[in-house]
Parts: structure tokens; sequence; C-alpha cells
């Protein structure tokens, strides 16, 4: 072939190449020393020149592994060596691709032409630019013959095939890497989208379009129909194609009315995205009735094909049906700008089309059931969600009803009631049909349903009942299921809490379908419950109860679910569905909320009998009963006044909708009337103590208990101030401070106790009150820990596993009291702390090698640090960090230099992982620590104050920099621990560090290095606070005439080996390389800005020397003067002068941000 | 205040007969200790489970033998007790290494305790020996004890001379 690169060949050098590589390909595949072969086949990658020896490769061998290798080698060598090659050889290597794969388009090794197809797409990309648009136009010539089948059916499939590659390479994120500026790949990004793409649909249309007769009248050959699935796919990408270059209508009224959204919902769950291509592609996909001849081809194939079940997974009925559900997601001005009818055309054609494939869904379901394929089914699914996502419900249901005599709800009503029932069939079985079909509809359900706006588009009549008859299947199947399964083992595996958030995020889907039509799901739930209440109290003993229990448990989270929403960290409010949805109930005993609520709630009381709580209440239930509680006492417990209020305004505003507000008035207040408010906290507490003393071992439901549902109640202002003042929760927390019982609790569970009854202290509203509760609670904790560390036996009793236990739940609720720490009540608190640390520090040196206690103990001190910092004053100050220093040293003593044994390596990684643990605690007590001398800057910390904080700092990075080593700081807690440290360090002691010796410096700086260059931009952003903080020290200390940092020296590699210089042009240079050549993140460009000016502003002749090599390496004039312009904007737009003040900052951001933005484009090199 | 209780530590000085301590199952943590087939084992992975969905939760223990590094499990009811092994770690400082691997320990009384073996582990011997022999360095070493076994567990130089 003319212009090949590479000399004349010698055929026995050739011969040798070839079996070499030859012989690589197999071991690697035997998985024989892999690393060798490896070696052999990266040296043909990168070897000069290996043109020639790739094609006798591609040409002679038999091993298809090794045409493999030899296609990839191409690529990467054409690539590399581009500035090399002619003209003539670039043209002549693409070509030599393109032949190869029309020429071998019938062998059987896909993957082999699929990779030569790529190199030349890949190579047909490097020259985008330089080529000139005749050259392009030939290569695009030959690929449209092939395509349009005039070669036959095989190089119509290698040259799809090509387009693919093409398409794929450059797409932004599917386009390999070829060292050139992103500028380049956004030049071929547009011209390929505005020139080419749709000419390349067009040919795939075509391509189908040829071969459709035959395929329908079933003479296709294998390849024909190979061809023309991969046309399909073909334009299933372009379709995927992210479109940016288009013109979009602006949004109009009319548009709106006619019932699509304006806003229409990306389905990001299913990794789904709008199609927009823009007005450019109106007459192909829209006014050529292309979609309406894919779906007719579709449907007239399906049925020609109805006696093969096989078919319907075939290449090409996946792919036309594929495309199919990417047409519905077409959007924008693709279609005219006219009120909205083209588009709902669009959508009711294909909704007609796909409704074949999903109806009747009972039948269906059953056929899939008995072995028929299910994707039909599901890629309909797929199809109505689209659909669905772009319309209001009202206009979705309508859809439908031009061809049926019923809504599209009530095709999703059946559709989800049979996804439901295989489902549940199903459960224990991995990936189904079912659940596939099920996560679909419900997000249907969801995005209608989550547009169902009280006022605009009410929930037709229909679609209610359509909704409440699905939801009465839903949960008969599922009670059904639950009682089936009542006797079942439960596992908690590790994946238990993930499906248990899964199972939620199911339930509360349900829970919407419900509320659409509460009116009648409400009273069917209340039904259920008062049947199964009263099939227990029936049972007497006598009936096994178990599979009421289960569905009881289901009944209760399904109901937590539709009165209440999760929320997590919001205030709660009642659903607004449900404050809507009953009008017509005035009566507060009528109305169905309320009847349900009181129902359930007057049920779970009747566990305080003993009796009955050892017949039903098993743990599982009460874990449903808790959990409803605490979500309950959270949403209907309203703060009175905000209830009142709420009720008055909105009675001024509607005199008219007197009977709808008087029902909202009523869910709002019901909860408070007649003291049953303080009733129903009086049993939160009541609960809350039966399950913690009478559940011994069972941790789930103790957890629910502290964690939730205290947690919650405390939480709450208006629940709280209720609470502290109930008998039951004095007997609680005496119960707590003083008595035995709850230390059968495990110690996390103490600690959540502690931490919640401590809060309660801040709703006491007498402020001596207050702190005496606080002492009854505490004092005894505090008291047994200081009384039991000086007893005189300790050292011979310390060791004994019940001591250690007894120690353990003291810290840690110790350590719970401390998280609990308010403005209210640090001063106690901290006297509680006060009393404890010089018994903390025994205990350190008596526990030295009880890992579990060592930790516990620090961990304590990491808490109580950080609640008290910002409170404390200067005498309390040294207090504290005198018993820091202390703290430290002891540990230092007995853990530096100390060289763990164990025969197993298991028991040596738990060890491991345990000085990992104390690691973290440790940098986290210093930057609480140092915490307290950043805000000290405001109050009137005395000198001597500060300088406690100083050294106790710098004893702990003594202990800490040494265990620091890079390879720890690549996991992600403990580097953001560290540099949090390290940055709130410098900007605080800029001066300690300057006083560093060498080695302690450099590990600070190295560390530092390593930040600047690590994936996580909260690390990032804390190096870049630590080097502005050490770069503005050292500025202000040159402008005062003294040394600065200029004692502190660092090896670095300069462009002449390496050199000694100041830290600060050491930084310039490392900015320099990150802000110009790596993958800068914009969002972090505030942050570099305020670090790199005190740099240049400390070297300013060391920038501008800087700065001139970087222009003199670069070759291309244009690049050449954007980049000094865009240097020279840098340091002298918007006035900026030499000084380190917040305007001037803020001028330099700006100025850097511009500078980013005008540089990105061609340094960025991918 | 008959109905509060003072928390007293609840050993005695003199219960060293009991080699261990009851414990609720339920509140044993990985990371703690537990007596699994008569043998002390650190508690490596911890899991429950119910016996039918509405009965009584289960502790599944993974536990390691402290002394010989063998894996042991355990399924307990969550709220029935566990023997938790009395685990105590001593000092002493290394006055000698004999000939057979046997060291000579100095007590905190004075007297010397000669009866345990260097570890097994050739590297680690070969450090406590070189340290101890060759640099002439002090060093304390850690003993292990539970359930009337012990061994050597960890060192630490003190300085060299």
């Amino acid at each position: 072939m003319q212009g090949f690169p590479g000399g004349a060949p010698d055929p026995q050098q050739l011969q040798a190449t070839m079996l070499a590589i030859e012989q690589a390909c197999s071991l690697i595949q035997v998985h024989m020393n892999p690393s060798e072969a490896e070696k052999v086949i990266s040296s043909l990658h990168s070897s000069l020149m290996p043109y020639q020896a790739c094609r006798f490769i591609l040409e002679t061998s038999h091993v298809p592994n090794a045409r493999f290798q030899a296609a990839g080698a191409i690529g990467d060598a054409a690539v590399r060596e581009w500035g090399i090659l002619s003209d003539d050889n670039k043209r002549s290597l693409i070509a030599y691709c393109l032949n190869y794969v029309m020429e071998h388009a019938s062998s059987p090794e896909g993957y082999v032409q699929a990779k030569v197809s790529a190199v030349a797409a890949r190579l047909l990309k490097r020259g985008w630019v330089d080529f000139p648009d005749q050259e392009k136009s030939a290569i695009f010539f030959e690929v449209e013959h092939s395509i349009r089948g005039i070669h036959g059916p095989n190089r119509q499939f290698a040259a799809i095939n090509f387009v693919e590659a093409l398409v794929s390479e450059f797409s932004p994120a599917t386009a390999s890497a070829m060292g050139l500026p992103k500028e380049f790949h956004e030049q071929c990004e547009w011209t390929l989208e505005v020139k080419f793409m749709k000419d390349f649909y067009c040919w795939a249309q075509a391509a189908v379009f040829n071969a459709a007769d035959s395929i329908l009248s079933g003479n296709a050959s294998i390849d024909e129909e190979k061809a023309c699935s991969a046309a399909f796919r073909l334009m299933f990408q372009i379709l995927s194609w992210s479109f940016k270059y288009n013109v979009e209508h602006a949004n109009s009224e009319t548009k709106i009315d006619s019932g699509l959204r304006s806003d229409a919902i990306n389905l990001k769950k299913f990794e789904r995205s709008l199609v927009k291509p823009g007005s450019m592609w109106s007459d192909i996909l829209i006014s050529s009735g292309h979609t309406t001849w894919v779906l007719n081809f579709y449907t007239t194939a399906r049925q020609k094909y109805s006696y093969d079940p096989l078919w319907f997974d075939s290449p090409i009925a996946a792919s036309c049906r594929q495309l199919i559900v990417q047409l519905c997601s077409l959007a924008g001005s693709v279609f005219p700008n006219d009120s909205g009818d083209a588009h709902i055309n669009h959508l009711m054609h294909i909704l007609s089309a796909v409704v074949l494939w999903i109806e009747p869904p009972d039948v269906i379901a059953s056929s899939i059931r008995n072995g028929a394929s299910e994707s039909e089914f599901l890629d309909g699914c797929h199809a109505l969600l689209s659909i669905a996502s772009f319309t209001t419900s009202l206009l979705f249901d309508n859809l439908l009803k031009s061809i049926r005599h019923y809504g599209t709800i009530n095709l999703l009503s059946a559709l989800t009631s049979e996804a439901v029932k295989s489902f549940v069939d199903n459960q224990n079985e991995e990936e189904t049909w079912g659940s596939d079909a099920l996560d679909i509809s419900l997000e249907i359900w969801n995005v209608i349903l989550g547009d169902f706006d009280a006022d605009k588009s009410p929930m037709s009549v229909d679609g209610a009942i359509a909704a409440s008859n699905l939801f009465k299947i839903i949960v008969e199947s599922h009670l059904k299921a639950a009682a089936d399964s009542a006797f079942e083992d439960t596992d908690d595996a590790e994946y238990f809490h993930v499906s248990v958030s899964k199972r939620d995020e199911q339930l509360a889907l349900y829970a919407q379908i419900a509320r659409s039509a509460a009116d009648t799901t409400i009273p069917f739930l209340a039904q259920l419950f008062s049947e199964r209440f009263a099939r227990l109290s029936q049972t007497n003993g006598e009936n096994d109860p178990t599979q009421t229990l289960e569905e009881l448990y289901w009944l209760l989270l399904i109901t937590s679910h539709v009165l209440t929403d999760s929320g997590e960290g919001e205030t709660l409010l009642i659903p607004e569905a449900l404050q809507a949805g009953f009008p017509n109930v005035v009566e507060v005993a009528q109305h169905p909320v309320v009847t349900l609520s009181w129902s359930i709630i007057n049920f779970s009381r009747q566990c305080l009998d003993p009796g009955i709580r050892a017949r039903y209440f098993s743990p599982r239930l009460m874990e449903a009963v808790i959990w409803f509680l605490a979500r309950w006492v959270a949403t209907y417990l309203v703060p009175l006044d905000v209830s009142r209020g709420q009720v008055s305004r909105a009675e001024i505003d509607n005199v008219d909708k007197h009977g709808f507000q008087h029902s909202r008035k009523v869910l709002n207040s019901f909860a408070w009337e007649n003291n049953q408010g303080e009733l129903v906290l009086d049993f939160v507490v009541l609960i809350s103590m039966v399950a913690l003393t009478t559940y011994q071992g069972e941790n789930e439901l103790q957890t629910l208990i502290c964690q939730k549902l205290l947690a919650t109640v405390v939480r709450r202002k208006h629940t709280c101030t209720f609470i502290v003042q109930l008998d039951s929760w004095r007997d609680l927390t005496r119960a707590f401070a003083s008595g035995r019982s709850l230390f059968s609790l495990s110690g996390r569970l103490q600690r959540s106790l502690a931490e919640t009854l401590a809060c309660a202290a801040s709703c006491i509203k007498d402020p001596e009150a207050s702190v005496q509760y606080l002492k009854d609670l505490m004092g005894p904790v505090a008291g047994c820990l200081v009384e039991n560390a000086s007893r005189s036996d300790l050292k011979s009793v310390a060791q004994k596993a019940d001591v250690v236990f007894m120690v353990c739940c003291l810290l840690e609720r110790l350590r719970g009291a401390a998280r609990a720490t308010q403005p209210r009540t640090q001063k106690v608190l901290f006297e509680m702390g006060h009393t404890v640390m010089n018994s903390l520090l025994t205990l350190l040196e008596v526990y030295k090698n009880q890992s579990a206690v060592i930790y516990m103990i620090l961990k304590f001190v990491v808490d109580f640090v950080d609640g008290q910092a910002v409170f404390l004053d200067s005498n309390e100050t040294s207090v504290l960090v005198n018993f820091c220093l202390r703290l430290l040293q002891i540990y230092s003593s007995h853990n530096i230099g100390k060289v763990m044994l164990s025969l197993s390596s298991s028991l040596r990684n738990e060890l491991q992982a345990e000085k990992y643990k104390d690691l973290r605690a440790l940098l986290r007590l210093l930057t609480n620590i140092c915490s307290k001398d950043l805000v000290g800057f405001l109050s009137d910390s005395s000198i001597e104050g500060s300088q406690d904080i100083a050294e106790v700092i710098y004893v702990g990075l003594d202990i800490v920099t040494p265990l620091i080593s890079l390879d720890l700081l690549k996991y992600p807690k403990l580097s953001r621990d560290y540099f949090a440290l390290v940055s709130h360090l410098l900007e605080v002691y800029p001066e300690k560090v300057a006083n560093l010796n060498n080695d302690a410096f450099a590990r600070i700086i190295g560390s530092l290095e390593f930040g600047l260059c690590n994936q996580d931009s909260d690390v990032v952003e804390r190096c870049l606070t630590a080097v502005n903080a050490l770069a503005s020290y050292h500025f202000k200390e040159r402008l005062g005439g003294r040394g600065g940092l200029s004692s502190q020296l660092m090896e670095s590699e300069g462009s002449n080996g390496t050199l000694q210089e100041s830290i600060s042009s050491h930084f310039l240079r490392l900015m320099l390389q990150l802000l110009l050549f790596e993958d800068f993140r914009m969002e972090l460009a505030g942050s570099a800005a305020d670090a790199l000016l005190p740099l240049l502003l400390c070297e300013h002749g060391l920038y501008q020397g800087l700065v001139q090599e970087l222009l003199e390496k670069q070759q291309n004039p244009t690049v050449k003067s954007r980049l000094a312009m865009a240097f020279h904007n840098l340091t002298n737009s918007n006035n900026l002068s030499s000084l380190l003040d917040r305007p001037n900052r803020q001028r330099f951001r700006k100025n850097l941000r511009a500078f980013l933005g005008d540089i990105s484009g061609f340094m960025q090199i991918k | 205040m008959s109905d509060s209780e003072e928390h007293h530590f609840e050993s005695k000085a003199d219960a060293g007969a009991s080699k261990t301590y009851p414990q609720q199952a339920g509140t044993i943590r990985k990371n703690g200790y537990i007596v699994i087939k008569n043998r002390p084992c650190k508690v490596v992975e911890v899991s429950t489970s119910k016996t039918g969905k509405h009965g009584h939760a289960k502790c599944h223990f993974v536990g390691i033998d402290i002394f010989n590094g063998k894996k042991l499990e355990d399924i307990v009811p969550s709220s029935h007790n566990c023997d938790v092994p009395h685990v105590d770690r001593t000092d002493y400082q290394l006055i000698d290494i004999s000939e057979d691997g046997f060291v000579s320990l100095l007590t905190e009384s004075g007297n010397t305790k000669d009866d345990l073996k260097l570890p097994a582990d050739e590297t680690l011997n070969a450090q406590i020996k070189n340290g101890f022999g060759e640099e002439g360095k002090d060093m304390i070493l850690t003993v292990m004890s539970a359930m009337g076994e012990e061994q050597i567990c960890a060192v630490k130089e003190i300085g060299g001379k």
C-alpha cells in the first residue's frame, strides 16, 4: 500500500516479532507469567514505527488475540508518532484499517474487527482538524455506500460498526486519550454533531429500510439481520448523544395548558435523560413519520414471529425496542413550536404500539411465569415511564382513552398489581423480572403522583379508584407473604441495613399511592388492624399467634409510611395529601386518621401488661411499635402554638372553604386534645423503660428506643418540655443514674441513652432545676469512676473482665453526656469532666495494655473538648490543656516504639486497626484543642493559656506525625482528619512551624504536597488553606523585616537537577504545575487564589522567571500569545495591589477564575 | 436512698480463683474477649439473628484464640450470659535469654520469672535477641495471661547503651 509508514520490512524479523507476540498472548490467556508477557506486548505498543510488524501480524497471524494487540499497537504508536508521520502515512494508516475491516468483515472474531474499527476512528479523530474536507468526504463516501448495503451485508455491518466506534470516540465521555488540549476535543465534538450526525442517522435509517422487507417476509439471511440490528443500535447510540449545539424554543404558555410538563423530570434512577437534538432533526425524526415507521416495523415483526418465543430476545428485537424507548425521550425544539400537539401525538403513537407489549398485564405476567421472555414487558414499562415524565397525570391518563375505554392510570394500576404479586412470590430470589417491573412501575407512580398538586390537576375519580384498588392488592399480597414467611429465621447479615432501606423506599412509594386515595385506603387499613387485634385477643394462648404478629408487623410499617413522612433531620409535617384528603370530615371522632392512630396506640399500650406482653409482644413486633410511635409523635404532636396559628390564619384567608379548613384543623390539633398528648408521652417513656429492661439482649429494639424514639421526643422542644415533668421520666433517669438494671445495655446504647437524658436538661425551664437534674443524672456516674479509680487495690482487680466492662460502661456514659453539651448545660458538664480528669489519667496508666479502654478514654476526651472548647475561660482552658498534655504524655510513653507480637496475622491486623483508630482519635483531639484558639482570637484568652495550647499541640504532633505515613494518608477518613489538623495548625500557629526541626517540618510539608494532589477536594482545600497560611505568614514576616520561613529550605526538582530553595518558591512551582497542567477543579479556584497570591507576592522574581520559561516552551505562536495574555491579565487586571488585605484577595480570586477559564481550553490535555 | 445502689466493682481482691466472668451476650462487642470452647478468644465478628421472625435474638460470634490464633465460632441467645476471660498483661524487664530460648524476667517484687520461652516467630525472636544481646538495649516485655496460660505479646525498647 502506498504511503504505509515504516521502512522495507525484513521478513525474518517480522516473523520473529509475530511469534513473540503470539506466544505472549497465549501465555496471558492461560495466565502463566502474565507480567512477562505483558512486557512483551507493551514493547510492541511502545516501539518505534511498529506499523509493518503490526500489519504483518494482522494479515498473517492465526491467533486472534495477537491481531487484537497489533491493532491496538498501531493506534497507540500512531497517536504518539503523529508528529513525525507524513500526511501520506496518516492517510494510508486510516485507509488500511478501514480496508482491513471491510475485507475481513465476515471474520468470526468480532472483537478484533471492532478493535481495528476503533483504531481507524481514533486516528481519523486525531487528524480531524488537519485533514481537508474532501479527504474526509472521500472516506465517508465509501462508508455511506457500504452502510446503504451496496457491498453486501457483511461490509454493511463493518461500516456501521466503524461509525459506532467513531461516535463513541467523539463523545467526550468515551473518547480515548490523545495528549491534546480540551479545545481540540470540543471542536471535533462540535463538527461531528453539526455536520455529520444527522447523515449517519439517515444512513442507518436507509440500512434498516432496505432490510425491512426481507426481514418481514422471513427471507433475510443471518448477516442481513445482524447488519439491521447494528443499524438500530447505531440509531440508538446517536440518539443517546448529548446534543449541545441546538437552539431551544422558549417555553410557551399554551404548551403548559396542553398537559405537557414544563419541567420534564430527569429520570436519574434509571439512567435516562432527555434527548434534545434540536430543530435540525425535526424533518427526519418527526415530520417524515420515522417514529411511526419504526413502530410499525416492530409491530409487524412481532406479529410475524409471535410463534417464536426466542425472537423477543433476539438482537434485532431488543435493539429496535431500545430505539423505541429512546424515541420516547425526545424533547425540545425537535418538535415544532406549536401548543405541544406534535409532541402529544408522538407520545400517543408510541403508546398505542407499546400498549401491545404490556396489555393485558395479567395474561402477559402469567405467560412470563410460564417461561416467556420478560424483556418486552420491561421495555414497555420503561417506555411508559418516559411518557409519564413528560405529562401531567391528567394527560397521562387521557393518552390511552383515545384507543381504549379506560385511562392509562387504570392500565398502570393493573400492571403494578401484577408486578407486586410476582415480586412478593419471589421475594427470596435475587433479581427477578417482578422486582424490576415493580421498581419501574412504582417510579411511574412516583412521577405522576409527585406532580399531583391538589389545585392544578386533581387525580381523576377513575384514577383514585385505580390507586385505591391497587393499594388493596398491594396490602393483601404483602400480608399473605408476611403470614407465609412468619416462621422463617431472620438473618441480619451485612446487607441487613441495605435491605431495610430498600424496603423503606418501596414502602414509601406504596404509601404515596395510598395517600392519593386516602379516603378509602385509611379506613381500609383501620379495618385490617381491628381484624387482627380481635384475632389476637381470641387466641387466648391456644393458637400460635406468630402469623398474625407478622401481619401486624407489616401493617405497622406500611401505616407509619402512609401517616408520616420519613424526613430525616427535617421538621416533620402532617402529609399534605392527608390534610387535604378529607374535606367532608368535621368531627374529630370520625376522622379516619384519628381513629386509626388511636386504635394503634391503644393496642400498643397493652404491652405494659406483663402477661399480654409475654404472649404477643415479640421483640420484632415491639420494634415496629416503637418505630411507629417515634414517627407518629414527631408528626402529630404538632407544637401547639404552631398548629393554632396556622389554622387561625387559614380561617381568615378562606372563609368559604370552611369545611375544608376545618378538617385540616382537626388533624393538626387532635393529638393534644383531652390531655391525650401528655398521655402518649408518658406512654413513650413507660414503653421505653419496659423495652430497655425486659427485652434483654435485643439490640435492634433497644437501639430504636435510644436512638430513635427517645431521641425524637427530646430533640423537639415542645415534647421535651412536657416529658421532663413526667414522673415516669424521673424514674427513668433515676434508674439510669443509680440503678443497675440499665448496665445490661450494650456500651454504645448506654452512650446514646446518656446523651439523650442529658440533652433533656436544656428543656427544664428553671436554670437551677436544670443544673440539679444533670447533677443527679451524671454525678453518681462520675463519682463511681473516681471512687473506683482511687481504690487501693485497683492494680490487682483492674484487669478482671467485669471491672473492665464496668469501666467501659462508665466511660461510655460520660462520653454520651459530653456529647450533649449545650450552652445551658456546659458548666455542669465541665465540672463533671473536671472531677474525673485525674481518675482518667490513673486509668490510662492502669489500662495501658487494654486498648479498648484506652480508646474509650481518648474518645471521651475528644468529645469533651469538642463540646467545651468554645465556652471556656482562661482558667478552665488551662485546666483542660494541662490535662490533655498529661494525657498525651502518658499515651506516648506507653505506645511509642512498642512492637506487638502475635502469632496470628488476623490478630495482628486487629491490633493495627486499633492503633489506626487511636491515631484518628488523637488527630481529632488535637484539632478540637486547636479550634479553641481559633475562636480564642475573639475572646480575652490570656497569653499563657494559648501558650499552653501550642505546647499540647506540639507534643501531640510529635506523637502523631511519625506514625503517619503517606500510605496511611490513603485512608480517606484519616487523611481528612489529618489535613484538618494541619490546616488549623498552620493558620493558628505559623510561627511555631517556623521553629520546628527539619525532620518534623519536612514531614508536614511532604504531607501537604501529597494532599494537594489528592482526589478528595475537601483535602485539597484544606491543604490550600494551609499553604495560604504558611505563605501569608512568611510574607508578613518579611514585610516586617524578619526572616519568616527563610531558614527552612526544601529540596526540589528544578530545571537543572535538585536545588535547595525556600518553601515559598517550592510551593509556587507546585501551584503553577497544578493550575496549568492538572485537571484543576473550578470549585477550588477560590482557595487556590488565596494560596497563590501570597506566594506570588513573596517570590515575584521567581514567578516572572517561571512564566517566561513556560512561554518559551510553547511552540505554537497562538497558544503562546494567548498564554502570555492570560498571565498578564492574572496579575495586572482589576487593579491588583501587593497587599494581602481582603479586597485585594477578592480581586485576585476573580482574576484567577478568569485565568483558569481562559487557559483550560488549550492547556489541559487529554 | 435505699433503691440506689452504688456501682462498685464486683471483684474482690482475692477473686483470682475465677478465671472468667459472666457477661450478657448482647453486650459483647467486636474487639472484646470471649471464651469459646474453653479457649480465650478475641471477638473479630458479631452478627445477630432471630429464631423465627418473632423469636429472640441470637448472637453469632467469631473469635480468634489469643494464644494460638485459631478461629472459633459460637452461637448464644443474646440475653444469655457468656464467659468472658480475664485477660491480663504485665510488663517485665528482660534480664537474660538462655541458650534454650527461655527468658529470665524481673518482676515488680524483685524476683525473677523464668518459665517463659521466646515467641516462635523467627523475625521477632531475632529482634529481641539482637536488641538485647548485641545492641545491649534495655527491653520491656509484655506478657499476656488468661485462663492459666501465658505468652509474650509485646516488646518495647527503653533506650540503648
